[in-house]
């Protein structure tokens, strides 16, 4: 079957969001798989909101350019997406409002008649068109009263039964009005359970199941969901969520946590990471294990705060003065989140050291499905690595910073009678009081920079390959949340006769020059593809490993990369 | 006593850090405490140099920034006192705006400033609480602003613990130490040291012609009485003893998932099943 892309568009502050999850939810429940994506202005009330899903038997990773159905809560959005429609595009609206004089499949619903009919109030229009939605792809009603019973079923079934009404409503007009222009497109299929999650909310999941005590956080666009999803947990999982005054007492106050013994992370946007910089420092000297989640948007300074970019790739590498070990994971998808979350931190645990999950608008707010049952057997399976962590020292007089082959030591959880020792920010001896002697100072420099060969030994992944390298016209490149629209764009040059194959980083940093450099030959075309303007993956690879990649498509207006974008390129160059 | 004793102090000769090292240990020692059974978050500055001098479970952090890091170290594990030794630079200077949130908090956390009115290690600049006019190295002209009132700000941001002290007075500055561990939220003692090297306005003598010692009158659980007792110090009269003192639930006490036991004890939460429903 080909995707289908739903989207829904009105002023902001009355709705969008809600119909647009609800719909996503419809779809999963149906059978389909789903990809959304919304767009929002940094405002509360006014301006003009946007929710767009797609959905196909197949997994999909990334939203189209054509849009299948239009619903118009206001002629802004008809306005904003006509270059988006053709011939066969259904565009939901009500004449009353504003004509459509374009060559689309107009389809009038009253809704605001509806509403007066019923005496609703505005937000219930989304109501009306998700049940007109319902009739035109031919959907299973059903799912939608559902949906309308668990939102409502606290306030009553009389509450319930009126929201119902819209839906029916809704559903009706289009089944006795718009008969010939009904799409059987969303019947209802068996399929196994789906989840719909964001990437905050993946994240928020690999939290709780890596068994992560304290997550502090200051709220901040686009990572502030995963504050308020892990606050709503926090009775049934214990965790203890903290909103602290700024961005610094959280770092400090996660690391205050850690230094106990409890694993902890925090989580900010670029603005909020600038001013943690000084403690994701004092994190790789003291060796304090600590997850720090960076949800990247479009700086510099405040920039434009719901919106998306990758401009904070290299920043986050090389945050902090000084220098220490710290890893950064850049997840391409929610599954990706899900697993690296875990695996940050263990691996933060296991080299104590600071580890950097770096996600962006895009991955941080767009919806996914996901099989129910793999998820829930990657939760259920894990269970923690803490590494060198332990509960009673091995060796007396205990060393905190003990030299060591592999650059870890033991890490001791304060409490044990007859021990005790510094974590300290100033550089120290083995035993952890202070020094500014040579010969220590380069004893424990050393010690610290060993845990970076220890990792790419044994942690460090390779980029994830997708097609076959040997056999492609095309190699493409990227990292992180770009993977939607690369995988999309290739399935769609592969029908077009062009063979593609994309390198998949999300092992981001540090990077093994030795393993790497094996997936890059010279006769090969080789595209960098970011969402940022200085190609800061480019930059990284070539510093990292010698290897540089001349061809870039970047883009860097706060939209994420497009499938059609990729395509498009592929055909002019 | 012995058993807190780390390296030999490296403070000037006859600087009020001395007392408060000393005092520091022999409340602890009194309090039954041993190194192995107290979490101590240093600031920077000379008194965050007493991490080397005391031993303990212990962080030598950033800047200003030691009091968050005790209340992460009290929510991870608040069966264990945490103590803060900071100056009156980083707390309430670079570290200000946690210090305020702190009170509001009623984090059960001790917090000790060193004030001696300027700034120490870096030789000699203008600290938060120098008086208005001072000359100092970055104020050769006199300081331009008034001095911050730490006594005020904790009375009315919701400490329930706030004292003030002099290292003329060792026996009060150790019975004071004591109280204030032994007090369950957010305890402040603020006290007055000379800086012997780099202050030669707040000296010895300057203290103790400019202090008293709050008797037996002053109800310290009455919060108007304590306010007005604080307010003196803007007028470099300085009131010594325990201004306020009542009793509140502390941040931690608050925390349904403490109930059961310390952050660190509890059990993993596996029931992810549960979780995911919201997500179908």
């Amino acid at each position: 079957m080909t995707k289908f892309l739903w989207k829904i568009g009105g002023e902001a502050g009355f709705g969008i969001m809600t119909s647009g999850v609800t719909f996503a939810k419809i779809a999963t429940r149906s059978g389909y798989h789903i990809f959304d994506y919304a767009e929002y202005p940094s405002l509360v009330r006014g301006g003009h909101n946007t929710y767009e899903v797609l959905f196909s038997e197949e997994e999909v990773f990334a939203t189209q350019k054509k849009i299948d159905l239009l619903i118009c809560l206001n002629q802004t959005t008809y306005d904003f997406h006509k270059s988006r429609l053709d011939s066969n595009s259904l565009v939901v609206y009500d004449n009353g409002m504003f004509e459509i004089n374009d060559n689309i499949v107009k389809v009038h619903l009253p809704f605001k008649s509806i509403l007066q009919e019923l005496n609703g109030q505005q937000v219930m229009m989304n109501t009306i068109v998700l049940g007109a939605t319902m009739a035109l792809l031919e959907g299973d009603i059903n799912l939608l009263y559902s949906m309308i019973e668990e939102q409502f079923q606290r306030k009553g079934k009389e509450v319930v039964d009126y929201n119902k009404q819209f839906a029916q409503k809704g559903y009706e007009y289009i089944k006795n009005n718009h008969p010939d222009k009904i799409k059987s497109i969303l019947i209802k299929k068996d399929e196994k359970e789906k989840l719909v999650m964001t990437g905050n909310e993946s994240f928020s999941l690999g939290t709780v199941t890596a068994d992560c005590r304290l997550y502090a956080a200051y709220p901040m666009t686009p990572a502030s969901s995963i504050l308020t999803v892990l606050a709503q947990w926090q009775n049934q999982t214990g965790m203890i969520v903290r909103h602290a005054e700024d961005e610094i007492a959280v770092i400090n106050t996660a690391l205050g946590s850690s230094q106990s013994g409890a694993r902890s992370a925090v989580g900010t946007s670029g603005g909020g990471f600038a001013l943690m910089t000084e403690t994701i420092s004092f994190s790789g000297t003291a060796e304090l294990p600590l997850v720090i989640f960076l949800g990247q948007r479009p700086g510099p300074a405040t920039g434009m705060p719901t919106w998306t970019e990758q401009g904070d790739l290299l920043f986050a590498c090389y945050s902090g003065h000084g220098e220490f070990p710290k890893i950064v994971l850049a997840p391409g998808d929610i599954d990706e989140m899900l697993k690296l979350t875990v695996k940050a931190f263990d691996l933060a645990d296991i080299y104590q050291v600071p580890v950097i999950i770096l996600a962006d608008k895009l991955l941080c707010e767009s919806h996914k499905s996901l099989d129910k049952e793999q998820a829930m057997s990657f939760m259920t399976n894990y269970q923690p690595n803490r590494g060198k962590t332990v509960c009673s020292p091995t060796d007396k007089p205990y060393l905190r910073y003990k030299l060591s082959d592999d650059g870890i030591s033991e890490r001791l959880i304060p409490g044990v009678q007859g021990s005790f020792y510094q974590s300290n920010s100033y550089e120290h001896i083995e035993d952890g009081h202070t020094t500014e002697q040579s010969k220590p100072r380069f004893e424990q420099v050393n010690k610290r920079g060993k845990k970076i060969n220890t990792y790419l030994t044994k942690d460090f992944d390779l980029p994830a390959v997708y097609g076959d390298v040997e056999n492609a016209n095309i190699v493409f490149v990227s990292w992180g949340s770009n993977k939607g629209a690369i995988l999309e764009a290739q399935k769609i040059l592969y029908a077009q006769g062009t063979k593609s194959a994309f390198i998949h980083f999300t092992h981001v940093y540090p990077i093994d020059s030795n393993k790497v450099n094996g997936l890059f030959s010279k006769d090969k075309r080789y595209i960098l593809i970011e969402n940022n303007s200085q190609a800061q993956f480019g930059q990284l690879l070539r510093m990292q490993t010698g290897v540089e990649i001349k061809e870039k498509f970047l883009k860097y207006d706060g939209r994420p990369v497009w499938v059609e974008e990729i395509v498009d390129y592929i055909k002019k160059h | 006593m012995d058993d807190f004793n780390a390296y030999a102090p490296t403070w000037c000769p006859g600087c009020g850090d001395w007392a408060i090292g000393v005092a520091l240990k022999q409340a602890l020692t009194g309090l039954g405490y041993s190194p192995s059974s107290v979490n101590m978050v240093f600031d920077i500055g000379c008194s965050g140099n007493m991490n080397d001098f005391i031993n303990a479970y212990a962080v030598h952090g950033l800047h200003g920034r030691s009091i968050p890091v005790a209340i992460g170290m009290k929510l991870a594990n608040h069966k264990m006192p945490v103590l803060v030794v900071g100056g009156d630079g980083g707390i309430y200077g670079e570290g200000g705006n946690h210090f305020i949130h702190a009170c509001r908090g009623n984090h059960d956390i001790t917090v000790i400033v060193h004030d001696n009115e300027v700034y120490g290690l870096t030789t000699g600049q203008a600290a938060p609480t120098s008086s208005k006019g001072m000359k100092t190295k970055s104020t050769p002209t006199g300081l331009i602003e008034s001095s911050l009132n730490p006594l005020a700000i904790a009375i009315t941001q919701g400490a329930t613990y706030v004292a003030n002290t002099f290292t003329g007075d060792i026996k009060g500055v150790v019975e004071i130490i004591k109280q204030g561990i032994s007090h369950k939220g957010f305890s402040l003692i603020n006290i007055l040291q000379p800086c012997i090297s780099f202050n030669k306005f707040n000296t010895y003598q300057y203290f103790n012609e400019h202090s008293y010692k709050l008797d037996e009158k002053h109800n310290k659980a009455d919060f108007n009485s304590a306010l007005i007792k604080a307010m003196e110090m803007s007028t470099e009269k300085y009131p010594l003893g325990v201004l306020y003192q009542v009793e509140k639930p502390a941040y931690h006490e608050q925390l349904t998932q403490l109930v059961a036991g310390a952050l660190i004890e509890n059990k993993r939460y596996e029931n992810f099943g549960g979780l995911i429903k919201e997500f179908f």
